[in-house]
């Protein structure tokens, strides 16, 4: 299975080219948003912003949708212009989207609506925005796709299952393309949720290499992959594997590790036996924030780097036991990349992908 | 096979529901409601299930041991065994008593958000049979059962595992009784699918789950099966968030998609246990699309007269009751039809109906605009 197109929404921007941007530039501090829970009344989060959007047809085409939808849209629609496929619409192209949390924001939103209305005076709009799978109706509807279009939540490995899934469809014909990927959003609650959970970073700098004690600055954002049997001229990489909780994989003869540190676990020292193979280390958290499906973001620093041959430096580089991470930025001779994940079982995940 | 709904806790007191067409529908009994619409909630839950505020998990566990007894499956360690499961109401934090904590005090106690991220459907199952292979969520509305089968029709066939529990599964739960009911789809009596007088569905809730096993792995400890599934279809309208597309191309596709992967033709179906809920609009689409694509003489039937709508347990349920039909040589009748609609070109089975063939389809549309179908054969190889 081969990757196609990559689109993105979060909080350094749009599309591909604003994520490269943001791997070269490294860590960016966040914003602070306002929360009556939170010490000084205020926190850090990686926050996306729609208005940035240069063209607005699409978000006309959806203005009844709400934010979790729109970044799912936009996004969708950004991997298939990247993709450079005219014809990415149709019965034979399938959707997935993976998500932790779902239209949280809208459900709290539908409760606010009977607490403060009643039973029967609740918003059918609300309502409706709320169903987990309307995402991805308004992405098959907007970008008229007629395939299977399945929503999927699995928590720390919805992304991975996405692809898992994605590459059956691909290999037994169901689809000639599938428009995968993983959207989550930013709200009051979750962070509410997270803070009392899990460390917030007070600086907003997530460090993957410390392993513990963690720190966690929630993010949010939308990416999405065009995948295909067949190879373009714009193929970023290939998919070669989707490993969960298979001990054969352990990320030997790999070039480069991306690990989905992010201070989402206590203790992430799981990571650690990623550092045993020799490889270099990469963690591109600190860009995008903590999130369930941040794997998604990783596995496109991932195809970045095999399609540009270059390396990308890790935008915090606190690395207390002098582990091989990468530092610089600069052309690099890569042939295979692993990403890879542990939820709180200390399950792996691991995408596997190589050069074209 | 596992089933549990309003119409019965286990298969057999299911088709004690079928035979004497039972409706086990009234009031809401599950929490506080100031609203009248009937719902079918399943009574006497086992004792040993019970789950505080996770009662999705309970009934999912239900129907899942059902299967697994049923396939002779008691101890899965060892085996490539992997898990899908549907559903709504388990996929989201909607715990009211949590929010209006957090809402007026700006704090809330983590008891609900513990049992919401320990509560996913498909890992809990993963876990408590300790299974080797993929876990998977799926939350596609009311195709969601149908969606997690069809996905695991695509695991085994890939050889990511030899076996998967597989269905759906969801409580009756205040937040989308409220939502429903705000949509104006929600009947004030018993729903009446397909009927020209229907007004609307009734919500209801349940748990169905299907074991899947390779014919190879299925023979090598023993045992066989009769029934078997055959495909997977499934597209979107591309149309709307909550009205199926008026020409059901949705549907038609799905159709045309299961027939091909099944390699059967429409005449070849004995009968569609139909995802017939009651609406408007739900009916005539799907009655037209299933005429247009397999005839007006098609038998054809809605479960939902018997289980109200399970939403995202709606598939697993009726692919059990479709295999069932199948099994049993008959289907019960359409409950709660008895007008036929004109503008439906088809009308589902007033009687209790044998049913004569080595084909099913169970059928379902969602939210959104998902449509999926299953093919079950009986008597037939995969």
């Amino acid at each position: 299975m081969n990757v196609l197109g990559i689109g993105t929404v979060f909080a350094g921007g749009i599309g591909i080219k604003n994520f490269e941007e943001a791997m070269v530039s490294g860590w960016q501090t966040p914003i602070d948003v306002e929360a009556k829970w939170a010490i000084r009344g205020k926190h850090p989060v990686y926050q996306a912003n729609l208005d940035d959007v240069p063209d607005k047809t699409i978000l006309k085409k959806i203005r009844r949708a709400d934010r979790l939808s729109k970044m799912a849209v936009l996004c969708a629609a950004d991997a298939i212009k990247d993709s450079g496929i005219g014809n990415i619409n149709g019965e034979k192209v399938g959707i997935i989207v993976a998500t932790a949390f779902g239209a949280h924001v809208t459900t709290f939103g539908f409760l606010d609506n009977i607490l403060d209305f009643g039973e029967t005076a609740v918003s059918p709009t609300i309502f409706s925005n709320s169903v987990h799978n309307a995402a991805a109706s308004y992405v098959s509807s907007t970008l008229d796709i007629k395939g299977p279009t399945l929503t999927i939540t699995q928590f720390r490995f919805s992304f991975q299952l996405a692809l898992q899934l994605a590459v059956t469809w691909l290999q037994q014909q169901r689809c000639d393309y599938v428009l995968a990927g993983a959207v989550d959003q930013l709200g009051d609650v979750l962070c509410y949720i997270a803070d009392r959970k899990l460390t917030t970073a007070r600086d907003g700098r997530i460090r993957p290499f410390v392993f513990k004690p963690t720190c966690q600055v929630p993010g949010e954002g939308a990416i999405f992959y065009i995948l295909g049997r067949e190879k373009r001229e714009k193929t970023y990489c290939t998919v070669q594997s989707v490993m969960i909780n298979d001990s054969t994989s352990q990320g030997a003869g790999t070039d480069v590790t991306i690990i989905d540190a992010d201070g989402m676990l206590p203790d992430e020292s799981a990571y650690l036996a990623c550092a045993d193979s020799g490889t270099m280390l990469a963690a591109y958290s600190p860009l995008f924030g903590t999130m369930m499906t941040g794997s998604a973001f990783n596995v496109a620093a991932g195809a970045l780097m095999l399609n540009k041959q270059r390396y990308y430096p890790n935008p915090v580089q606190d690395n207390p036991r002098g582990l091989r991470i990468l530092t610089d930025s600069g052309p690099a001779h890569i042939a295979s990349i692993e990403c890879v994940g542990y939820d709180c079982h200390s399950t792996r995940a691991a995408v596997r992908l190589i050069a074209i | 096979m596992g089933a549990i709904s309003a119409a019965g806790n286990d298969i057999s007191e299911t088709l004690d529901s079928f035979l004497k067409v039972k409706r086990n529908a009234g009031p809401v009994t599950l929490f506080p409601t100031k609203l009248a619409y009937p719902v079918f909630e399943v009574k006497n839950l086992p004792p040993d299930y019970h789950l505080d505020g996770q009662r999705t998990l309970s009934l999912a566990l239900i129907a899942v041991d059902q299967a697994l007894a049923d396939a002779g499956l008691d101890d899965l360690s060892g085996l490539r065994v992997g898990v899908c499961m549907g559903t709504t109401v388990a996929s989201q934090l909607n715990d009211l008593q949590f929010y209006t904590s957090y809402r007026e005090r700006g704090d809330a106690p983590m008891v609900p958000v513990d049992r919401f991220l320990k509560g996913n459907l498909a890992e809990v199952i993963s876990r408590r049979h300790k299974t080797r292979g993929p876990a998977l969520t799926v939350v596609n509305a009311c195709s969601s059962g149908t969606d997690a089968i069809g996905v695991a029709l695509s695991w085994l066939r890939s050889g990511l595992c030899d076996i998967v529990l597989a269905g759906g599964a969801d409580e009756l739960n205040h937040v989308p009784y409220c939502g429903f009911g705000s949509l104006g789809i929600v009947n004030p009596g018993l729903c009446t699918p397909f009927d020209r007088d229907r007004k609307g569905l009734n919500l209801g809730e349940g748990a169905g789950v299907v074991v899947l096993e390779k014919t190879t792995a299925a023979r090598k400890r023993g045992r066989s099966s009769d029934l078997v599934l055959l495909g997977y279809g499934s597209s979107s309208d591309a149309y709307h968030l909550t009205a199926p597309s008026p020409d059901g191309i949705g549907l038609k596709i799905s159709l045309r998609n299961v027939l091909d992967e099944a390699g059967i033709k429409p005449v070849e179906v004995c009968f569609v246990n139909a995802h017939g809920t009651g609406t408007n609009d739900n009916d005539l689409v799907e009655g037209n699309a299933l005429a247009g694509m397999f005839g007006n003489d098609l038998k054809m039937l809605s479960t939902k007269g018997y289980t109200g709508h399970t939403l995202g347990a709606a598939g697993g349920l009726e692919a059990v009751f479709t295999a069932l039909g199948l099994r049993e040589g008959w289907i019960p009748p359409s409950a709660g039809f008895s007008t036929r609609d004109d503008s439906i070109s088809l009308a589902p089975v007033r009687e209790k109906t044998l049913v004569n063939g080595h084909y099913a389809i169970s059928t379902s549309l969602a939210f959104g605009g998902n449509n999926a179908a299953l093919v079950i054969g009986r008597g037939v190889r995969a």
